[in-house]
């Protein structure tokens, strides 16, 4: 009979609590990720994209066809589409030469799509809009006449007008895609295009880039939700690797459970092999006995261990009212901490059932 | 009877008894180094410097979303005891698919309250419209060098931009995995106007100000009237157009900087104490496997304690003898299991391991250490005594 009464119970406990360490710890950090994304999916999410070259990690770098605009343009989901070309001129004015950052595109649908605040017009074909921090860093007014270069190509435009939009475009030379293309001698590619979609259209998002030509990526502009997920991912990260020390530990407890057995159970061991027991039946007897136990820890682990996260979210609340902890596991973390909980109890096992398996009746006393 | 030079342990059973004592203490201090790891690296995240104050929103839910209004730095110059004053706004973005959080500052005002090495490139200044200094960690990280241009993806508003990496500088703080930009360009990516900030780190000097001061001194600067005439522009009033808000001092809180992220982080329940015995409630889980192995390794050495027995010792003998016998070894382990913690987290520090995308810094603390002494100790001894009560000459 290998099942005594109080070691049997003390094994299974030391399993419990431990297991009850990782279940409490995994489902409070489950709650708090689950937090973080339900706070992610509040926030009014943008709704517009843009389409790059794929090996691009920045817009000025990047190289698009023409043509694609196009191929949006005639999908009904698309809201706005606005092809542009991203790329740094030297801006010479009468009192000043500094490098810039030009922005070719359709100046009236881009500063209307963000609600600019103009004084002036929006820029015609020969025309240019300023951002209004541009303007004050190189004292540019509405009606003034500058040029922009780019190697040996200038073009003259007028400043019809200084723009707010609290973006970067404050701080560019906003000039129609004629002067762009102009200036960088190619009119058939753009750096990326912007589009936005109707709302909850994620199925034309995943039509489309079905659709596009392998050399071009769709990039979101409002990317909440990856961000949430990366910072999520590094508590998980850190969470996997305290596990492992506390896997450590089960493989400890699981050798400690083992060793107790053959101690206690010396007397039944050393008879089965006196009675002519094959040597491999202790080294089974063992191994089972020490996976029956950790089976059943793990069960009552992840009850303690979640009715003790409960208990102290119930307790921390009455302390701090603004903390709701709903602790909470996902069926395949469960799984995954009772599979590497009986991993790491073989591990642990092994060795005293080994030994046990090795041993003579002879060499055990009864 | 004497039994100190009688050597009956078994020295593999006491070095395996020191093993589990050890793994245990290993996840004890991997649990509580770790979470203490956090908490000190995020008090410490805006400097630890007692001159230093911070003005924040008080009904902000972390410190990186609050607004507050940056007309309050202009009146700030008019206080006795500031010293200098830093508007800052921190913007959460995803940069070639990692979170980053960049720092909208004000460079040269920046500049007197921390002191960044330019290690690569060149310092940040105000007009740099479209440029960017990263920390050395964050460059290491993502790997960005000097003239590199980065497509910086906002995350709070629905913004993106490009950035050219002008220089890469070390703070030896939390700074070091951020990217700073000038303010503009931080109140672009957080989707905020000109008019706000998160924060304005304030130094004052500590004989003419305190907290409680400086917070009186605003409260009577936003009851004053405007100053009347035309008053010379600071230098972010130059470049943007910053329009006159309102300051309401009831939205206001000033503390000592490590005091403003204490209070965020005691708002979630996070002190030193609930760290610590959350910290020792996954020791005691532990423990159970301490006092289990402790009675096996009595259980294990019963016919030589049987043999003494009944050549006269007592079991208060054998048992004072066998706590002598096993407590520097279970000394030993707990500062094995400190060693063997300190350095799995220092491999987990060097190899980018991150908390709210900052590196968590681990560093071994006294208190901890005898703590978990003391703890391990404490339960050998506990399963030492409830064993050798069994103990009798049959």
């Amino acid at each position: 009979m290998l099942l005594r009464k109080s070691g049997t119970v003390e094994s299974m406990l030391a399993i419990a609590l431990i297991v009850a360490i990782l279940a409490s710890i995994t489902s409070v950090v489950n709650h708090v990720n689950s937090q973080a994304e339900i706070m992610g999916k509040l926030l009014n999410l943008g709704e517009s994209f843009l389409i790059i070259s794929k090996n691009s990690t920045s817009i000025t770098d990047s190289k698009v066809d023409t043509e694609l605009a196009e191929l949006l343009g005639n999908n009904t989901n698309t809201k706005y589409v606005l092809p542009q070309k991203v790329f740094t001129a030297s801006l010479i004015t009468t009192s000043n030469r500094s490098t810039v950052l030009v922005r070719g595109v359709d100046a009236q649908t881009f500063l209307e799509a963000r609600n600019a605040q103009i004084n002036g017009t929006y820029a015609n074909e020969t025309q240019a809009n300023v951002g209004e921090i541009l303007a004050r860093l190189a004292s540019i007014n509405k009606g003034d006449k500058i040029n922009i270069a780019i190697d040996n190509e200038t073009v003259t435009v007028e400043v019809a007008g200084a723009v707010q939009t609290f973006t970067q475009s404050d701080t560019e030379l906003i000039v129609p895609m004629s002067v762009a293309n102009l200036l960088t001698e190619d009119s058939s590619k753009v750096s990326f295009i912007e589009f936005a979609i109707k709302d909850g259209e994620q199925a034309a998002i995943d039509n489309l880039s079905e659709r596009l030509p392998a050399n071009v990526k769709i990039v979101k502009t409002q990317q909440t939700q990856a961000f949430i997920q990366d910072v999520n991912n590094q508590t998980l990260s850190f969470l996997s690797l305290w596990s492992i020390a506390v896997y450590a530990v089960v493989t400890a407890a699981s050798y400690v459970v083992a060793s107790r057995l053959t101690v206690e159970s010396g007397y039944e061991l050393t008879m089965l092999k006196a009675l002519g027991a094959k040597p491999a039946l202790p080294f089974k007897l063992i191994l089972s006995f020490t996976l029956l136990i950790t089976l059943l820890g793990s069960v009552l682990g992840f009850a303690i261990g979640l009715s003790g996260a409960q208990i102290l979210s119930t307790a921390t609340r009455w302390t701090w009212k603004s903390i709701q902890i709903a602790p909470a596991l996902e069926i395949q973390q469960t799984v995954q901490i009772i599979l590497f909980t009986l991993a790491s109890s073989i591990l642990g096992s092994i060795y005293p059932a080994i030994k046990a398996m090795r041993k003579t009746y002879a060499e055990l006393p009864l | 009877m004497r039994l100190i030079s009688f050597n009956y342990l078994q020295r593999q059973r006491l070095v395996i008894l020191t093993l589990v004592l050890m793994l245990a203490s290993v996840l004890f201090s991997i649990t509580a180094f770790g979470f203490f790891g956090f908490y000190k690296t995020f008090n410490a995240y805006l400097g630890e410097e007692q001159d230093i104050l911070t003005i924040y929103q008080t009904g902000s839910t972390t410190p990186f979303t609050g607004f507050i209004p940056l007309q309050l730095t202009t009146r700030l110059e008019n206080i006795s005891g500031v010293l200098a004053n830093s508007p800052e706004i921190t913007a959460p973005t995803l940069v070639m698919g990692k979170s980053i959080f960049f720092r909208g500052v004000i460079p040269e005002e920046f500049s007197k309250l921390n002191q960044l090495t330019i290690l690569k490139g060149e310092n940040l200044q105000l007009k740099d419209t479209h440029f960017t200094i990263v920390g050395k960690r964050l460059a290491d990280t993502l790997n960005l060098a000097v003239g590199n241009k980065i497509l910086v993806l906002g995350t709070l508003a629905e913004r993106y931009l490009e950035l050219e990496i002008k220089g890469v500088y070390e703070s030896n703080s939390a700074f070091d995995d951020e990217a700073i930009v000038p303010l503009y360009v931080g109140q672009w990516l957080r989707g905020t106007n000109y008019e706000t900030v998160t924060i304005i780190r304030v130094k004052i000097d500590r004989g003419k100000l305190t907290p409680s001061l400086l917070y009186e001194e605003i409260t009577k600067e936003a009851d004053a009237p405007p100053p009347d005439g035309k008053t010379r522009p600071t230098p972010i009033e130059e470049i943007i157009p910053i329009s006159t808000t309102t300051i309401n001092p009831e939205n206001l809180g000033v503390k000592e900087t490590r005091d403003f992220m204490k209070t965020y982080l005691e708002r979630y329940g996070m002190t030193q104490e609930t760290l610590l015995i959350l910290s020792a409630a996954v020791f005691v889980f532990a423990s159970a496997t301490v006092f289990s192995a402790s009675h096996t390794f009595v259980r294990q050495h019963e016919h030589e304690t049987a043999v003494l027995r009944s050549l006269g010792a007592s079991t208060k003998t054998l048992r004072l003898n066998l706590i002598i016998k096993v407590l520097p070894w279970s000394i030993a382990a707990s500062l094995i299991g400190v060693i063997v913690a300190m350095a799995i987290l220092l491999t987990m520090q060097n190899s980018n391991l991150e908390a709210l995308s900052h590196r968590i810094l681990f560093q071994p603390d006294l208190l901890l250490i005898t703590l978990d002494v003391l703890l391990v100790s404490a339960i050998v001894v506990l399963g030492m005594m409830r064993s050798t009560k069994k103990l009798n000459p049959e």
